[in-house]
């Protein structure tokens, strides 16, 4: 009864939702084939197949990392810890294996940390209502501050990468393994995203906490299962790190920062206009590993960079203001 | 006639906050007898100013109900700016005016696409943050500055003492005077927390409610130039992430702070930053080592966030009220 009610109210969303052009829903995935375009031009090195191995590896691995961070944010909240608790899961891994134990329990106990940070996330958040920007910042400071005391501050050296390590240095071809098993996850995740209720409480709870709790779904064991996923596939991101890295390093959250939420504030540019989504997500990971990539091969420094991904999330952000010109405007923060 | 005299509203947590800073003092005096030291409680007093002056931009902002994600990577940029023109041999009057410019006019941008063009606020100053960042390394590469420093002066403004506390203290404590004057003794003050209230029944008081949300961005860029300038001034070298550890405290004193004295203001951002730089001092005092810091900052704002919480705070009350003696009748304040 309460799923008919839920599907019809998203089906008559989905009829009043202005027809935005194929510009302005498409527009992120023709920049990639842009950018890939004039990168391969002025670069042909670009397309070499071991360097799309690369950008895919390093894609497949953010992409793991954002995926719960894509859902969060379509949910209305935010989470700004979720490289914190990366770090924390690879720098747990590295210390259990450095003190002699195997991969097995090493990685199940980075992955469970991840979960343990989530719970506490979904608690402060979803269970007493606290602001989640306050929330996740302090979080994540704790959970940065463990990591680095992990290794007295310093990164812990990994002997033998073990089988994780052949998972992700295995190809098939020109694509890693692992890019495969993560176009997989995606693409059961845009299933669960489009085609099962889940995705559309999702979208509802960003639009109206108190009319989805007044439909009978639970506003916060959902938010809870998304904080909790969040965290589990941020953590298990660190250990596939330390895996792929052969040590565990402190301080591998910070880079992700801000490659992260562009990432997903991009995405979320792009299909659903103003709300992140995991394929949006996909293609956004694609185009800043292409810029990092390309922009290598050019020569552009790190900085340089810095300022073309700041400016792009920019550019993200008017291109969808001017797409939900006359609606209400959104923010993660509008809870 | 037992109450003579009420005290003014809010005295009671503001008694609350003197309690604890005495009995975390008294904790690390126990533990460390140099905390009470005149040398240590001048460096707390200095390591105070430059996160309780990046805290109070801070505060604005969240008085009008918006976050700013920026100010460090704004902060960086300042810094650069000042350390380039002090190594061109610029004198100070000129270098630290164009750093204060470059902080207002990133707060200005923020400002204005986030209050006139109503871009949301995390988003955005996140990514102008980036920016700002990335530009701080357009300087030198992202060499650290460090020609005529000796020679400019700008260390005197770490050296120099007012009444035996660092000129930095005093300049903090004024700019805080100035600030608690406009915010809770002035209309325009009152404004503020209009905008942040209800901007809708704020718009229709006649209140200008987008320029208030800007200026509130102007400020928090303005001040977090002046908080990196003490940490040039203390450092003697500009570095590219100069800036980059004031956002952390900063949210911590505003929350903190929040959540100490019930409402976000001047007071309660002096107060929360008061206390954090207390026992972050006193925990370095007593050796425990630097990447603690953030952990220990981070589970002193969740311990502010979630104890000092309206419903927790409320729940308890309401235990303590089945604990009462049943005979005696206890009138009920929320």
């Amino acid at each position: 009864m309460t799923d008919a009610i839920a599907h019809r109210s998203v089906a008559r969303l989905d009829t009043q939702k202005p027809k935005n052009g194929l510009v302005s829903r498409y527009w992120l995935l023709a920049t990639l084939v842009f950018m890939v375009a004039v990168f391969a031009f002025l670069r042909p090195q670009l397309v070499d197949s071991s360097n799309i191995a690369t950008i895919l590896r390093s894609s497949a691995l953010t992409a793991i990392m954002i995926l719960g961070l894509t859902w969060v944010i379509a949910a209305g909240k935010i989470d700004v810890s979720f490289m914190h608790v990366a770090a924390l899961g690879n720098m747990t891994t590295a210390y259990l294996l450095a003190s002699g134990h195997g991969w097995l329990v090493a990685g199940l106990a980075g992955v469970s940390v991840g979960a343990i940070a989530g719970l506490f996330n979904g608690l402060l958040v979803a269970v007493m209502r606290l602001q989640p920007l306050i929330v996740t910042i302090a979080t994540g400071g704790i959970c940065a501050s463990i990591a680095a005391a992990l290794g007295k501050g310093t990164s812990i050296r990994i002997a033998d990468p073990g089988p994780l390590g052949d998972f992700i240095f295995t190809n098939i071809g020109p694509v890693p393994v692992i890019a495969i098993a993560v176009a997989v996850l995606y693409a059961l995740s845009w299933y669960a995203q489009e085609k099962l209720t889940f995705g559309h409480y999702i979208f509802a709870t960003a639009q109206s906490e108190a009319a989805v709790d007044q439909a009978g779904v639970s506003v916060r064991n959902l938010l809870m299962l998304l904080f909790v996923f969040s965290g589990v596939m941020s953590a298990l991101t660190g250990v596939l790190l330390a895996a792929s890295l052969s040590s565990g390093q402190p301080m591998i959250g910070s880079s992700y920062f801000i490659d992260g939420l562009t990432a997903v504030l991009l995405g979320g540019m792009m299909l659903r206009i103003g709300k992140p989504n995991v394929l949006g997500t996909t293609t956004a990971i694609l185009i800043l590993a292409v810029l990092v990539s390309g922009s290598a091969l050019l020569g552009w420094a790190d900085y340089q960079r810095q300022i073309i991904k700041g400016i792009l999330l920019l550019i993200g952000v008017t291109v969808a203001m001017r797409a939900v010109n006359g609606r209400q405007s959104q923010h993660p923060e509008a809870s | 006639m037992t109450r003579t005299f009420t005290l003014p509203a809010g005295s009671g947590r503001f008694l609350a906050f003197l309690l604890l800073v005495v009995l975390v003092a008294m904790a690390f005096t126990l533990a460390e007898p140099r905390f009470l030291s005149t040398q240590n409680m001048s460096a707390v007093t200095r390591h105070m100013a430059a996160n309780g002056l990046a805290a109070l931009g801070l505060t604005f902002v969240v008085i009008v109900r918006k976050f700013d994600l920026s100010f460090a990577g704004t902060a960086c940029f300042a810094a650069m700016t000042i350390g380039y023109l002090i190594a061109l041999g610029q004198p100070l009057w000129i270098a630290i005016p164009a750093g204060i410019v470059v902080g207002a006019a990133i707060g200005a941008f923020n400002g204005v696409v986030i209050s006139y063009f109503r871009f949301p606020d995390i988003v955005t100053t996140i990514a102008t943050g980036s920016i700002a960042a990335g530009l701080a390394f357009v300087y030198s590469n992202g060499r650290t500055i460090f020609q005529n420093f000796m020679s400019s002066g700008i260390l005197d403004l770490n050296d120099a003492r007012v009444f035996g506390y660092s000129l930095s203290f005093v300049f903090l404590l004024g700019l805080y005077a100035v600030a608690w004057f406009f915010m809770h003794r002035t209309r325009y003050g009152a404004s503020f927390y209009a905008t942040g209230e209800n901007p809708v029944a704020a718009y229709y008081s006649g209140v200008p409610t987008r320029l208030y949300t800007m200026l509130a961005f102007v400020a928090c860029g303005v001040t977090c130039v002046f908080a990196v300038l003490l940490i040039l001034a203390e450092s003697g070298t500009a570095d590219t992430n100069e800036g980059a550890n004031l956002l952390m405290p900063a949210y911590a004193g505003v929350f903190l702070g929040t959540a100490l004295l019930g409402r976000t203001s001047v007071m309660a951002t002096l107060a929360g930053t008061f206390l954090i730089t207390m026992l972050l001092d006193g925990f370095s005092l007593l050796g425990i080592p630097f990447y603690y810091s953030d952990g220990v900052v981070s589970a002193i704002l969740l311990a502010g966030v979630v104890f000092f919480d309206a419903r927790l705070r409320e729940f308890l009350s309401d235990i303590g009220s089945f604990l009462q003696p049943a005979s005696v009748k206890k009138e009920k304040r929320s």
